[in-house]
């Protein structure tokens, strides 16, 4: 069953299109990416699931049947504009929210003691919200969204604004409701961070989906298409366009897309005349130069067959 | 229903916890008789030390006359009470010269003398006569003036034509007057000013308190917009129980402060409610008064609070919400400025129409219910009309508020908020 599917949704404010014809659908259990560039319609979208705003166009499926509010007892939602009550106290606040999704005060009260204690928070249930530090205020806002045990949990941008010490603490949370059988909604622009955990994506831009599937799917569909190269010294043959199309200076490595019918040897051959190599690897493109890619207009065919 | 149930609660006990609530629930009483009682309190109060004036008269028994009424009042007011005589020091002069008036007239300017008052025989003669002072606005003591003079001077008339002291004092006694109000079929006894007041003051309460709670709605409203907890919140609530739950929350409070009001009202020791006796004093408040405050109050502050809702959705600081609610404010502010005339003309069509007209009728309608209760037809429809405009102002203040609360940035315009409204 799916838990989630959007058929040909549709958003527009006055003449501008932030959502078109917008299809995907997520399977129960599933890590699911909707990726995209700030502005493409992502958070319309996940506005749009939860019924914060209504689609012009288009139908959304939750649990398997049109969505009502009722589902949104099941549903976990982390928004990108955090935002609490600051002058209640934590764990008063924790049990409001958790109250507004059915559960009872006497649950919501355990679970919120046990949720502080599992992120370090416990010495604050009863300071106000706006004492604490702004890393701490994104993990009480993450676990308002799953206090309630929602099946089906939505992160918008989950990861921005978290040290790298609070955001794998997080990421071993998500791994562990994804083990629980919980479907995961990532949305968000930082493509590598959800390369990782999603098992399957779809990239929009301006409103639109550009591409949708299964993570490995898609990244084996593109072959091992691109290289990955280090090297010491001059950079010219980066510039040979009659044999790479496109190339992505990562700064300690450049990733290159070769044009079709390019023999990858050729290029080694290239970059050795100039430069010392130090690394030169035949890798699947990530999910970044896959996107850029395909954001740039690219016919998907020509792309698959480099 | 549970979940606006769960934001009024919350929202309710916010803000009832707070020391600006408190502070508030005790101050307002203070002020509301301070700004009625205070001024007459100092208007009347007892000047410490006498006033010095000079009466220069033609003759030395119309001077001693006057002096003698100025100093020992005979004849008073029945309306005013004894404290509200000034107290002078009254200097007598024959001296009509020019020179004697341009000395008096220096030592007034000084400030040495308080005033002085000529009475020639010019002045007898055409009963007009002039009082010179700096403290020319103080109508207490002019009153007093003249009320002395012309029964100084009547006496004299009456002494003159052989009627003896004492009939001539009852001949110049005023006469009281009390009035009494029929009402549904009743007389009330509605003495002088109290019935002014009361309204007055009751207005005042409800006008107060629909302005500062509409206005905590909409800083609530704004509060939570600039937070970014208005997203969390609606993943699990819709805006309309988001809205609901606050103004009805937001309302309880404004209820309860009422409540509070009225029972530090009942205990009657509060010096502030002492002060205002003699001015409340035998008047009795129709029983209706307590029935319908509440329901105004409530019917008024709905209306106003879904407005004022509706411009926190759409402004992003306090500053700008400053300007946008100068619309929202002005028919309430109307009504402070009517409701004089709501009070001495009840029956008037232009109190009638401004009682049935939505954005003034919960003051007005109430004010006129407080002076003399209106026909019950016009009580109900006045309140139909109000419930109706209400459920309007819910429904589109709603979409207001519903795309509002989503949108940061630029302030809208006045046709996107028109769009606002016809979005689904």
């Amino acid at each position: 069953m799916n838990t989630l599917e959007l058929r040909a949704v549709s958003k527009s404010y006055n003449e501008f299109k932030a959502v078109q014809n917008l299809s995907f659908s997520i399977p129960q259990g599933a890590v699911f990416g909707l990726l995209g560039p700030n502005g493409a319609g992502k958070t319309t979208s996940l506005r749009m699931m939860i019924g914060i705003t209504i689609p012009d166009t288009g139908e959304v499926q939750m649990f398997g049947e049109p969505f009502r509010r009722k589902h949104l007892l099941r549903i976990g939602y982390l928004p990108e504009e955090r935002g609490l009550y600051k002058r209640m106290k934590v764990q008063q606040l924790l049990i409001f929210l958790a109250q507004l999704k059915g559960v009872s005060p006497e649950d919501a009260t355990k679970r919120s003691t046990w949720w502080l204690e599992r992120l370090d928070l416990a010495k604050w249930a009863n300071a106000k919200v706006e004492e604490l530090s702004k890393g701490m205020q994104q993990k009480i806002q993450f676990i308002a969204a799953v206090l309630h045990q929602p099946e089906f949990v939505i992160m918008d941008e989950p990861f921005s604004g978290l040290d790298p010490a609070n955001a794998n603490e997080l990421k071993d949370v998500l791994v562990e409701l994804k083990n629980a059988g919980k479907t995961i909604l990532f949305s968000t622009h930082r493509m590598d961070q959800v390369e990782r955990l999603c098992d399957s994506i779809c990239l929009v831009n301006h409103g639109v989906a550009v591409l949708d599937g299964d993570l490995k799917a898609i990244k084996a569909s593109y072959g091992k298409s691109a290289i990955q190269l280090e090297y010491e010294g001059a950079a010219a043959f980066l510039e040979r366009k009659d044999l790479i199309e496109s190339f992505n200076d990562y700064g300690n490595y450049v990733e290159l897309r070769l044009r079709p019918g390019t023999d990858s040897q050729d290029i080694l051959r290239l970059a050795s005349q100039n430069a010392r190599v130090t690394r030169f690897e035949l890798a699947e493109p990530s999910l970044e130069s896959i996107f850029i890619a395909v954001s740039r207009g690219k016919d998907l065919q020509e792309v698959k067959h480099a | 229903m549970h979940n606006v149930w769960l934001i009024l609660q919350r929202e309710y006990l916010e803000r009832v916890r707070t020391k600006g609530f408190i502070i508030f629930t005790l101050l307002m009483p203070l002020f509301i008789v301070g700004i009625v009682v205070g001024p007459q309190k100092l208007m009347t109060r007892k000047t410490a030390g006498a006033h010095d004036i000079v009466v220069v008269a033609a003759t030395q028994s119309i001077a001693d006359a006057v002096k003698q009424e100025l100093e020992n009042p005979v004849v008073t007011d029945p309306d005013s009470d004894e404290k509200e005589v000034p107290n002078f020091a009254v200097h007598t002069s024959l001296d009509t010269s020019e020179q004697m008036q341009k000395e008096l007239f220096a030592r007034v300017n000084s400030g040495d003398l308080e005033g002085y008052l000529v009475l020639s025989e010019q002045a007898i003669a055409d009963r007009k006569f002039i009082y010179k002072t700096r403290a020319a606005s103080d109508f207490v003591q002019t009153v007093a003036l003249r009320t002395a003079v012309s029964s100084a001077l009547s006496r004299q008339k009456l002494a003159e034509r052989g009627i003896s002291a004492t009939d001539s004092d009852k001949l110049l006694q005023r006469f009281d007057m009390d009035t009494v109000r029929i009402d549904q079929g009743r007389e009330t006894k509605a003495g002088g000013i109290g019935t002014v007041i009361l309204p007055f003051l009751l207005m005042m309460m409800i006008y107060i308190t629909v302005l500062v709670y509409g206005v905590a709605v909409m800083r609530s409203v704004l509060e939570e917009k600039n937070s970014r907890v208005m997203e969390v919140m609606l993943s699990s609530v819709s805006a309309l129980e988001l809205m609901a739950g606050k103004i009805l929350g937001v309302g309880a409070v404004g209820l309860t402060q009422i409540l509070i009001w009225v029972g530090l009202g009942v205990v009657s020791s509060t010096p502030a409610v002492v002060a205002a006796k003699p001015y409340l004093a035998d008047l009795q408040i129709p029983t209706m008064v307590f029935v319908f405050f509440p329901i105004f109050f409530l019917l008024g502050y709905m209306l106003y609070s879904c407005m004022y809702a509706a411009v926190g959705a759409m402004v992003n600081s306090e500053e700008e919400a400053q300007q946008l609610q100068w619309p929202v404010m002005l028919p309430i502010i109307a009504c402070s400025a009517f409701a004089m005339e709501a009070i001495r003309h009840p029956n008037s069509p232009l109190a009638f129409w401004l009682s049935q007209f939505p954005l003034t009728s919960p003051i007005l309608m109430f004010v006129r219910i407080a002076v003399q209760q209106p026909p019950m037809w016009q009580i109900l429809l006045s309140i139909t009309i109000l419930i109706a405009t209400i459920y309007g102002a819910v429904v589109l203040c709603c979409r207001i508020y519903r795309v509002g609360i989503l949108i940061y940035g630029k302030r809208p315009t006045l046709p996107e908020i028109l769009r606002w409204i016809k979005y689904a």
